[in-house]
């Protein structure tokens, strides 16, 4: 039997005691970010603003945003607000330059972690009888630690995420009886296109149920996948970053992602004038840890499009409901799941290519069902060198770094000189060439 | 049940709480720890209406604190138990028990006095045995359960507990808070101020952690007993009084 609302007395409880416990939560928090993490001390001062300048939850509307610009400033431990000794995990996700945006983690915190992914799975109707297979590219690792985590709280049988290709895990799949896979729309498509070149149908399989993460998918992607599978599709919410898959998830309703609003405070603002919108009108996400002790986050500009829900559904959670919409409200582009900033290439190429930095255009396609990033590179003067050996090695190297740096495939090609013309306006720029879905 | 948003208490010009924001519900031991001096009392002595709060608000079911004298915040149901076992020396047992019953003498509930008075017996036996000896020559840790026990005769909803254990021996800590434990399981609610940090989170259902006025860490109970620097700041000491009874 499995449960239908993992901690009931939190997950319903009532509006006006959560924004007690938040009001509570964030007070601590900021004294503590102001305490033990200079970068925190000194923003607030610089704001002219003391730890205690926020009376009330509107007031956190005064205090300045942290970016991912931020992160990358502050790396590698620069944000942590706990002793190195205290930390017990450190995770590393994409960050917007070439370094990595670095978390960490107490026990207590992964405590935290593992329940809001175990709430995930509880709404998506996961419990012990299930079989849960966790399938994500190394870019998403963190998720992937997580969501085993999180199956395991609520007693599923995991099969954690292994770097088996495609044809393996749906051989996995097909053996195990897997009733339940954890992975990203963009995974899931390509399970799609392999059953039907191996011609396995939906019928053979044991699967009931997907929760997908990484990526916002449309209406129409969902019933498609829904009706290939014979399943049902649950969503989830998180940030890389912070590596939460399930800040927010689906119930079975599936009318918008409860927010974990006990560990989480959610601001939508318009993303040109950094004010808050409307209530219900779309924004860029801001999002505020109210529990987390090693690595706080202050308004932190998600980037995503969304729009929060408040009134009450009808599972009879009271957290505000989240919808992820397409499109970004920064310069990210999201390759299965994974957040790419454009200065990364840029700064690749840089430190790899000796001589200034050539032109080049990045680009997501789809090929054959699977999202990948190529990039145009030209071979310009400074780059180019009689002996074609010298210039695939070059090539080797940058797609080699991009791939480490994002854990997802890469292709590289170089073009002549003069061949990019139609894209003089994008250099330095990622196209997404992607059909919406 | 009590609901505080962003407390602020001065002592003349020196500023004791600043923006304090914190909760008891319904039938929940609730503690505050931190070292001397970082605020505790003053939340408490707040609460009671004994040093007037400037800012923010103290909401005890749906009524305002704020501004309300100690005798009305008794009367609403919020009994405070002192710090350092203030009862009355020259009195007996018995009459400092009345006295916390002073209240309800005046509202004529005498038979529900006396039955409060056998609750308080039968939680404190030995009350009952040395009720008509003078309080001044009962034993620290009798003068506590006398305290506590008067407290009680308030008929508070909230109990309020300042350092219960304080200059007690390690048996007497132990008797001491098992008895707030069976009076939470009896229908009260208890918020209490403790320097013995470990002993009041095993027994506490949620914690805040208070440093020079203001709150820095809150939740559960056991996250806070795991939280490292609540074990470096507050358990250490109280765990090495506790093994060599060094009190």
């Amino acid at each position: 039997m499995s449960v239908e609302i993992w901690n009931r007395e939190m997950e319903c409880q009532d509006r006006d005691d959560l924004a007690q416990l938040q009001l509570e939560q964030l007070q601590a928090t900021l004294n503590r970010a102001y305490k033990s993490v200079p970068f925190y001390h000194d923003r607030l001062e610089g704001s002219g603003l003391g730890p205690s300048a926020v009376r009330s939850l509107d007031d956190l509307a005064r205090l300045p945003f942290t970016t991912r610009e931020d992160l990358n400033q502050t790396y590698p431990y620069g944000l942590f607000a706990v002793p190195l000794r205290d930390i017990v995990r450190i995770h590393s996700a994409t960050g917007t330059g070439i370094q990595p945006a670095v978390s960490g983690y107490t026990g207590n915190d992964l405590g935290i972690w593992k329940e809001m992914v175990a709430r995930c799975l509880t709404a998506a109707g996961v419990g012990p009888e299930d079989i849960v297979q966790i399938c994500f590219d190394p870019g998403l690792a963190n998720w992937a630690r997580d969501f085993k985590d999180g199956a395991e709280t609520v007693e599923a049988s995991v099969i954690p995420m292994t770097p088996l290709e495609i044809p393996k895990q749906l051989m996995i799949m097909n053996d195990y009886k897997t009733s339940v896979l954890v992975t990203t729309p963009s995974y899931v498509r390509q399970v799609l296109r392999e059953m039907e070149r191996k011609g396995v149908t939906p019928k053979t399989l044991a699967l009931r149920r997907a929760v997908l993460a990484g990526e916002d998918m449309s209406q129409t992607t969902r019933s498609h996948l829904e009706g290939a599978f014979h399943i049902k599709i649950h969503t989830a919410y998180g940030l890389s970053e912070v590596p939460g898959p399930a800040i927010a998830y689906e119930c079975k309703e599936r009318n918008g992602l409860h927010l974990n609003e006990d560990h989480f405070l959610a601001e939508v603002i318009d993303p040109a004038a950094g004010a808050p919108v409307r209530p219900g009108e779309a924004g860029e996400l801001v999002l505020t840890t109210l529990t987390a002790k090693a690595y706080p986050l202050i308004r932190f500009r998600t980037g995503d499009r969304t729009r929060l829900a408040m009134e009450p559904c009808p599972c009879g959670r009271t957290f505000a409901r989240l919808e992820v919409l397409a499109g970004r409200a920064d310069q990210l582009v999201v390759i299965r799941g994974v957040k790419l900033h454009p200065r990364l290439i840029e700064g690749i190429m840089t430190r790899l290519i000796k001589g200034g930095q050539p032109a080049h255009v990045g680009f997501v396609k789809r090929w054959e069902g699977a999202d990948l990033l190529e990039v145009w590179v030209e071979v310009d003067e400074a780059l180019f060198s009689d002996e074609i050996k010298v210039l695939e090695i070059l090539a080797h190297r940058v797609r080699r770094e991009l791939e480490q740096s994002l854990g997802i495939p890469v292709r590289i090609r170089l073009m002549e000189p003069g061949t990019m013309n139609e894209h003089r306006n994008s250099l330095g720029r990622i196209i997404d060439e992607r059909r919406n879905g | 049940m009590l609901r505080i948003r962003s407390l602020g208490t001065f002592y003349g010009r020196v500023r004791a709480l600043d923006a304090v924001s914190l909760s008891v519900r319904h039938r929940e031991i609730v503690t505050l720890i931190g070292a001397n001096g970082a605020g505790k009392s003053t939340i408490l002595n707040s609460i009671s209406g004994l040093i007037p709060s400037r800012e923010g608000e103290i909401i005890f079911q749906g009524r305002r604190l704020n501004g309300q004298p100690p005798e009305e915040v008794v009367r609403l149901g919020i009994c405070q138990v002192p710090e350092g076992r203030q009862v009355f020396q020259p009195l007996t047992v018995l009459e400092n028990l009345e006295l916390g019953a002073y209240l309800r003498f005046r509202k004529r509930e005498k038979r529900e006095i006396r039955r409060d008075l056998d609750m308080v017996y039968s939680l404190f036996p030995v009350l009952k045995e040395r009720r008509h000896q003078i309080s001044g020559t009962l034993s620290g840790g009798e003068q506590q359960m006398l305290a506590i026990g008067r407290a009680l005769m308030a008929r508070p909803a909230l109990l309020l507990l300042d350092e219960p254990s304080m200059g007690l021996a390690p048996r007497l800590v132990l008797e001491i808070f098992r008895t707030i434990r069976r009076l939470r399981h009896e229908g009260l609610t208890i918020l209490m101020v403790e320097q013995n940090a470990r002993a009041a989170l095993r027994i506490a259902d949620r914690g805040y952690v208070l440093e020079t006025g203001r709150i820095v860490l809150q939740g559960r109970a056991r996250d806070l007993l795991d939280d490292n620097d609540v074990k470096r700041a507050y358990l250490g000491r109280d765990y090495r009084e506790f093994v060599e009874g060094r009190m």
